[in-house]
């Protein structure tokens, strides 16, 4: 766990401060021109306060790493076009096998490596992997400095880890490695 | 754009019924977990897109479309976690996977440590 520090508590204050800016309406309020000014200074003094105990939780890289105009285009880009292209492929896909009458199932744990070094990088790839119909991220594990992901796979088209790795996360190590690398 | 807002709503509701389907038919509980991703993906990413323009264009509540918006969000951004947890510790429990399995590096590369 690391030390507390300015740069991680201002992130995560802003964070929460715009997620209560959310919640309670008033990001539309503002724009109207009546937001409520005891709502937003509690909100302020309570996401400070938040961050203050919570920001080492949550930041153990560069607090300020996303702030890059071409990180957050690539991770817009991402979130909105490339990752629900490969998720509605995946559900189509599980779909067919659940309603299909002869359960064409082939499962198993396969082992595959991964090249994406940052901390958020390995989180959301692996989040991104569970989040497809059909592989479950199962175990991250790390030996000789190589990241290997354990994956429940609901159709093995192969064992060997490296075409396994390409079949199962090809495009989204790609985005995931230009977001955080 | 009423006819976009139902097929939004319809596509979601069949992506959660075969998501169902497949929770009851699958032959191991990590089988049926990967069915219910189904579910949680587009089966609610669908209704929540679809109730999100409805409340913009038919309810012009733009408070509400905001929180439908952060609701789905953080909808997909916990539910994996929980999903990664739930396998492994299925797993890590003992629960038998099923006689179709083909390989399981998994737990070979558990025994050798």
């Amino acid at each position: 766990m690391k030390k507390t520090s300015v740069a991680g508590v201002t992130s995560t204050a802003i964070v929460c401060y715009l997620f209560w800016l959310f919640i309670t309406g008033q990001i539309v309020d503002i724009f109207r021109g009546k937001a409520s000014a005891q709502v937003l200074i509690v909100g302020a003094i309570v996401a400070i306060g938040a961050a203050i105990f919570s920001s080492r939780f949550f930041i153990h890289e560069k607090a300020g790493f996303l702030w890059n105009p071409a990180r957050l285009l690539n991770l817009i880009a991402y979130s909105l076009v490339i990752f629900p292209i490969e998720l509605v492929k995946a559900n189509v896909d599980v779909a067919k096998r659940a309603l299909s009458p002869k359960l064409p199932v082939n499962p198993g744990f396969v082992k595959i490596p991964s090249k994406v070094k940052s901390e958020y990088g390995q989180a959301m790839l692996a989040d991104s992997i569970t989040l497809t119909p059909g592989t479950i991220t199962m175990d991250i594990t790390e030996e000789d400095g190589q990241t290997n992901y354990y994956i429940h796979w609901i159709d093995v088209a192969s064992e060997d880890p490296q075409e396994a790795g390409e079949a199962i996360k090809g495009t989204l190590e790609k985005w995931v490695r230009r977001i955080w690398e | 754009m009423r006819i976009v807002i139902d097929i939004l709503i319809v596509i979601s509701l069949f992506f959660a019924f075969a998501g169902t389907v497949g929770i009851i038919r699958m032959p191991d509980e990590y089988c049926r977990m990967q069915s219910s991703t189904n579910v949680a993906t587009l089966g609610v990413v669908g209704v929540i897109i679809g109730g999100l323009l409805y409340s913009i264009i038919y309810l012009g509540n733009v408070n509400m479309a905001v929180k439908l918006a952060v609701m789905g969000l953080f909808y997909i951004i916990t539910n994996p976690i929980a999903g990664h947890a739930i396998a492994k510790g299925a797993y890590k429990h003992g629960v038998k996977a099923c006689e179709q399995t083909t390989c399981d590096h998994y737990g070979e590369d558990m025994v050798k440590e």
